[in-house]
């Protein structure tokens, strides 16, 4: 088989087919930073638009990952909707939780409709978005990606009293979560309009680590679905992130049906990855799920090379695998070791 | 052995915490403070007890964290209430810990579940909070002679700082005991960096926190 070009690779996997190669994302995003060479805290205030092209730019020449994925840091949406958010410079970006947003029931209310367009860091994420679309848009896989609901929602009110809320007082939470979802539909509208080919919405508390199946599906079930299928009706692909554990993989696919899950842990209804790919590997891709901390960060060569390998022999068959770190590539670890995962894939991942 | 009106007040307890009913708990403490019974008693027996229920409710995925944040609501509601009448010395029956998130960090949800389930099972707890400096871990194990230091870590950014910290504090103290914790930790960490042990949810790190008390004292002992 010929060379394919790294969106080849990406579609022909996700379609649960055997490409040339296994594809290999890293999901080098907020580690970006140190390659466009900005302080963490320029990054992601989405000053510099041009530097975060770059960095995507320069990083997919320096490491040779398959496909981009916009994640600049979870705070994105939170900041626009009205939350204060601290920028370390050496750090990623956090809620600044002593001043929460949402600091009554009441406050709830506050929280309006936004257009993305005309915010000031998800227009930034629109506006990278295009600028690699421009440059790599026909080569490389472009993932979007939107931090969910409840996520955002958590960040605004401190996670303790929001988890509380959503059994104390679901009637406040439930228009708030409404008028952001709405927010959050046209964000990841506009990411596909500014050329993403997917869409990665990152439902973290749809697994056994937070949330039971029946709350999660009560306060995100319905607009996941809304949100998945504008996706897939404008012709792009969906995905979801989640690094949680005992990810629900029915709920997902209930609500969401989606192409891909990036994730760190397996499903909660099987025991270990090699029930995880004869259960859900024909259904859903799996993106993932190199441990960023032990593996990727503090890893030395032969260890990493040993984790690529040992994944790509229990996931490629079939197609419906994209090698990758199971969470964000940690920002501060070496990215030689970035390199050494797409190396591994070039090297245990060909298909013949 | 307790008395009829105790073991009434104890189940109260107990339910109160597993149902998480905020104001009955915080009822029935008030009511047991003024029938006299002992303190150390209802709470040991009626809020532990029904904490160790919640951790079993977690432990197999019948309660997850909205509920049991809000059972440790309930527990809190009650021990507000008891804590004066108890006439235990602080460490006494079980350890004394030092809990915090590592600086740059803010993600204290996992450090406050295990407050919550540390305090109910009679552990004297000195948190430090969110985003703390690496030194104040080490004055406050000093100052406190605290058997265990717990470090929370959610992002690899913060975990680093346990690899820096953790001699500072066998320095000072080579025989205090060292749990870490968080989404970026695990076996491969704790061995890298010097630490004791990890656990991976509150009621596991309970149970290694026993286990390393148990070493503690029997090097006392011997």
């Amino acid at each position: 088989m010929s060379e394919m070009t790294s969106l080849e690779r990406v579609a022909t996997t996700l379609q649960f087919k055997e490409p040339d190669r296994v594809p290999a994302a890293p999901l080098v995003c907020g580690a970006s930073h140190r390659i466009a060479g900005v302080s963490y805290g320029e990054w992601s205030s989405g000053d510099d638009v041009d530097a975060m092209v770059r960095g995507h730019l320069d990083g997919l020449k320096l490491l040779g990952h398959d496909g981009v994925v916009a994640l600049v840091d979870l705070s994105v949406e939170a900041h626009d909707f009205g939350q204060e958010v601290i920028f370390p410079e050496m750090n990623t970006a956090y809620p600044n939780y002593d001043n929460p947003f949402i600091k009554t029931l009441d406050d709830y209310k506050k929280i309006e409709r936004l257009n993305p367009k005309k915010t000031k860091r998800m227009k930034s994420v629109l506006d990278m978005i295009a600028g690699i679309a421009k440059e790599v848009g026909k080569t490389h896989a472009i993932v979007g990606f939107v931090y969910g609901s409840l996520g955002v929602m958590s960040m605004m009110r401190g996670p303790e009293k929001f988890f509380m809320d959503l059994i104390e007082a679901p009637e406040a939470v439930l228009p708030a979560l409404q008028a952001m979802d709405e927010t959050l539909l046209e964000y990841a509208k506009a990411q596909v309009e500014a050329g993403a080919h997917s869409v990665c919405y990152d439902h973290l508390y749809c697994s056994q680590s937070i949330l039971s199946k029946e709350l999660w599906e009560k306060f995100e079930g319905p607009s996941i679905k809304r949100l998945c299928d504008t996706i897939r009706g404008m012709g792009a692909l969906v995905s979801l992130h989640n690094c949680g554990n005992g990810i629900y993989f029915d709920m997902s696919l209930k609500w969401a049906n989606p192409h891909a899950i990036s994730h760190a842990y397996v499903a909660d209804d099987v025991d270990g990855w090699e029930e995880h790919k004869a259960k859900w590997g024909g259904k859903i891709a799996t993106i993932g799920w190199i441990p960023p901390g032990p593996v990727a960060m503090l890893g030395t060569p032969d260890e990493i090379e040993e984790e690529c390998k040992a994944e790509i022999e229990i996931f490629s068959k079939g197609g419906g695998f994209i090698l990758a770190t199971g969470c964000e590539y940690p920002p501060n670890a070496p990215l030689l070791n970035a390199r050494r995962i797409v190396e591994a894939a070039k090297k245990y991942g060909v298909y013949r | 052995m307790a008395t009829a009106k105790e073991m009434e007040l104890i189940k109260r307890l107990q339910d109160a915490v597993i149902n998480y009913k905020v104001a009955d708990a915080k009822k029935t403490a008030e009511e047991a403070v003024a029938a006299g019974v002992d303190a150390y008693t209802v709470t040991m027996e009626g809020l532990a007890g029904g904490m160790e229920v919640v951790s079993q409710k977690f432990d197999t995925h019948e309660y997850f964290v909205p509920e049991t944040l809000l059972c440790a609501k309930a527990l809190y509601a009650a021990l507000d209430v008891l804590k004066p009448h108890i006439k235990v010395q602080a460490g006494g029956a079980r350890g004394q810990v030092v809990l915090g998130v590592m600086q740059g960090d803010v993600h204290d949800l996992g450090k406050n579940l295990i407050k919550a389930i540390f305090e109910a099972s009679g552990w004297t707890v000195h948190d430090l909070g969110r985003d703390v400096p690496l030194q104040k871990f080490v004055e406050e194990q000093l100052k406190t002679d605290s058997d265990i230091v717990m470090l929370s870590a959610m992002m690899t950014t913060s975990m680093v700082g346990i690899k820096k910290l953790i001699p500072m504090i066998k320095e000072k103290n080579p025989k205090v005991k060292i749990m870490i914790g968080g989404a970026p930790i695990t076996e491969k960490t704790v061995e890298e960096y010097g630490a004791d042990t990890t656990a991976d949810n509150a009621p596991n790190a309970l149970r290694e926190a026993m286990k390393m008390l148990e070493t503690l004292r029997k090097g006392k002992a011997a």
